[in-house]
């Protein structure tokens, strides 16, 4: 974290990010998701939807972060 | 300084030590929290269950609400402990020398102090029927004060116990950080003619913040895994009045053996924990949009 | 002028009683004979030691204060010596990767250690078996285990010693001819000796006071500690209070002796260097 150089501003995160910062903002992201979905959601739409919109959140992030 | 990797051998023992009570812990608890294991249940092998675990631990009342009530406290004990802490820290300030290193010494003693021994203490002063605070306060206000029997005495009572072992050590950063502040801004600002608490607001709290962020990191971290004063003051009760995350993961997962589901508990627990303490820590760097 | 030193003297004078009353409290308390244990008077009546004699007479706690002298002691001096060594390589070599092992290392002390409880037994019961020996219920388990949040203390405390230490002094020993071995003995040793006796007594302090991982990951008299000992104590014998004063009072005492010592270092401490206390 530390030693990685900080990105410019640009992405879309409120914060300035190096590449760990958006893949571990990336994995919060999925868990929490997760979580909510088993305890809210899971008995509409079954849990694998939550992992592929993740997924594609994740990619967003570290791309475009 | 040597380029070289002579370095990584001055590393290697402590790094060696901390991957294997710090780094491989984690990992096997990340791997058993997939599984349903119970070493005494009628089939003692770990079976795979998937998420099955996390899926009864988003429906489990109990931990959810002891999970809570850890973060409202916290969030109590880190306030107040702010407030009180910075109002003493001013107050040292502006004192004399000896009384300033009196209190720094007087106020080191509750850090130092066991937390179990904290906790004891504190069971001796409140236990009703022996305590002497209970006895007090009913002698002096009228107030019948039980921890034993009423869950906001007990909730209140370990929120004051922390603010005894711990506003001590938000004093003392907190003048700490003070001493550190350059004079001329604050000169300045009432030459400037600034009230006070414009002068607070905007010229001492700004340049505080480095230190406030350290103290809230640090209390907060500390607050979040308290248990061992807990533990002897009221043990988590009366009901679950005080049972706190640890307490709850400490006084289920043992008795039960049902170690899936508390490696489960335990993760969501460092979950937290970790999303809390990076928030923090980003604020603390201040990696803040546009700044630099 | 006047009314505000008087205002400040009394919020003084409470400030200093409240802070003290809790102590106070367990010392009148663990002198108080049976019969006087319900006065709720705040002053010691008389100098009555047989509840401090009780405890020190039970064999199970003088075995359970000797397990924590040697866990403590030896947690320490090896927190010590390997948080040197880390310290060194951190402040004199550029290491590639070394800033987020650091970041990585210093982590370790945030953990919940109620987090760490399951795996550790399991790993302690389980993994960490060699033959006849398990770590579970030995007192190297503890003095491995408490390098968890006391190794992350020793390291961020003693580099800030050595980064003190001009870099010239190293060059000029190396100069002369000395090995890294002797720089290391002759040059940073001497020089570091005052942060490594406060490490030291900072870090024997946390080891002393822990409580949690000893109570989970012992089970016998070979290695249980004070602290286990004084929450077994509350267990078992619920009303005994004056004993358990006692009790509390000696877990204490370490702690009351080192106080003067610490004070100075205790904020850099716990903030990790981040404020100077």
């Amino acid at each position: 974290m530390a030693g990685v150089p900080l990105k410019k501003t640009g992405g879309f995160l409120p914060i300035r990010t190096n590449g760990f910062d958006r893949g571990f903002i990336s994995v919060v992201i999925l868990i929490l998701v997760h979580l909510l979905w088993m305890r809210f959601l899971e008995g509409v739409l079954p849990l694998w939807v939550a992992t592929g919109l993740c997924l594609a959140l994740a990619v967003f992030i570290i791309r475009k972060g | 300084m040597r380029q070289s990797n002579i370095g990584w051998l001055f590393l290697a023992p402590a790094t060696l030590i901390l991957l294997v009570v710090g780094f491989i812990p984690f990992i096997y608890i990340l791997y058993v929290g997939f599984f349903d294991w119970n070493t005494n249940a009628v089939d003692p092998t770990l079976r795979w269950a998937g998420l099955q675990n996390y899926r009864s631990l988003v429906f489990d009342t109990t931990f959810l609400n002891s999970l809570a009530r850890t973060l409202v406290f916290a969030f109590f004990v880190v306030v107040s402990e702010l407030l009180l802490g910075y109002v003493l820290a001013r107050a040292l300030m502006a004192d004399r020398l000896w009384v300033r290193q009196f209190f720094r010494t007087i106020h080191t003693l509750p850090i130092v102090v066991a937390p179990i021994a904290v906790g004891a203490t504190w069971r001796l002063l409140c236990v009703p029927g022996f305590g002497i605070v209970p006895y007090y306060l009913k002698q002096w206000f009228g107030i019948d004060y039980n921890i034993s029997t009423n869950a906001y005495h007990a909730f209140a009572t370990a929120i004051i116990m922390d603010l005894w072992h711990w506003t001590p050590f938000v004093t003392l950063s907190l003048m700490a950080g003070l001493t550190a502040l350059p004079k001329e801004p604050l000169e300045q600002a009432q030459i400037d003619g600034g009230n006070k608490l414009q002068i607070f607001w905007y010229v001492i709290v700004p340049m505080l913040k480095p230190v406030l962020l350290t103290t809230v990191f640090i209390r907060l971290m500390d607050a979040l895994r308290s248990v061992d004063e807990i533990w002897m003051l009221t043990k988590g009760g009366p009901a679950e009045a005080t049972r706190f995350i640890g307490l709850h993961i400490w006084i289920n997962v043992f008795p039960k053996t049902d170690y899936g589901y508390g490696a489960a508990m335990s993760l969501l627990t460092l979950y937290v924990t970790i999303v809390l303490s990076w928030l923090l820590f980003v604020a603390m760097t201040g990696r803040k949009g546009d700044a630099q | 002028m006047r009314r505000s030193g008087i205002a400040s003297f009394v919020l003084w004078i409470c400030l200093t009683i409240l802070t003290l009353l809790p102590v106070w409290w367990m010392l009148v308390v663990s002198m108080r004979p049976r019969v006087k244990l319900y006065s709720k008077s705040f002053l010691i009546d008389d100098l009555y030691w047989d509840n401090f004699l009780a405890v020190l007479n039970s064999s199970t706690f003088l075995q359970y204060l000797w397990n924590s002298l040697i866990v403590a002691t030896s947690n320490a001096a090896l927190v010590c010596a390997l948080g040197l060594l880390a310290a060194f390589g951190l402040s004199r070599y550029r290491i590639s990767g070394g800033d987020n092992v650091f970041f990585w290392l210093i982590t370790n002390r945030m953990a919940p250690p109620a987090v760490f409880l399951l795996p550790l037994f399991l790993l302690f019961t389980k993994w960490f078996v060699f033959g006849d020996f398990m770590l579970f219920d030995t007192k190297i388990g503890l003095i491995l285990l408490y390098c968890v949040f006391n190794l992350p203390f020793a390291i961020w405390l003693l580099k800030g010693m050595l980064d003190g230490i001009p870099l010239e002094l190293d060059e000029a020993a190396r100069v002369d001819g000395a090995t890294t071995g002797q720089v290391l003995s002759n040059v940073i040793l001497p020089l570091a000796r005052p942060g490594l006796a406060v490490t030291f007594i900072l870090t024997w302090i946390f080891a002393w006071n822990e409580y949690l991982f000893a109570a989970t990951l012992t089970s016998s008299a070979d290695a249980r500690t004070v602290t286990t000992a004084l929450a077994e104590y509350v267990s078992v014998t619920g009303t005994n209070w004056g004993e358990m004063a006692a009790m509390a009072f000696l877990t204490t005492l370490p702690a009351l002796v080192v106080l003067g010592f610490v004070q100075k270092h205790i904020v850099a401490g716990l903030t990790f260097g981040a404020l100077k206390g």
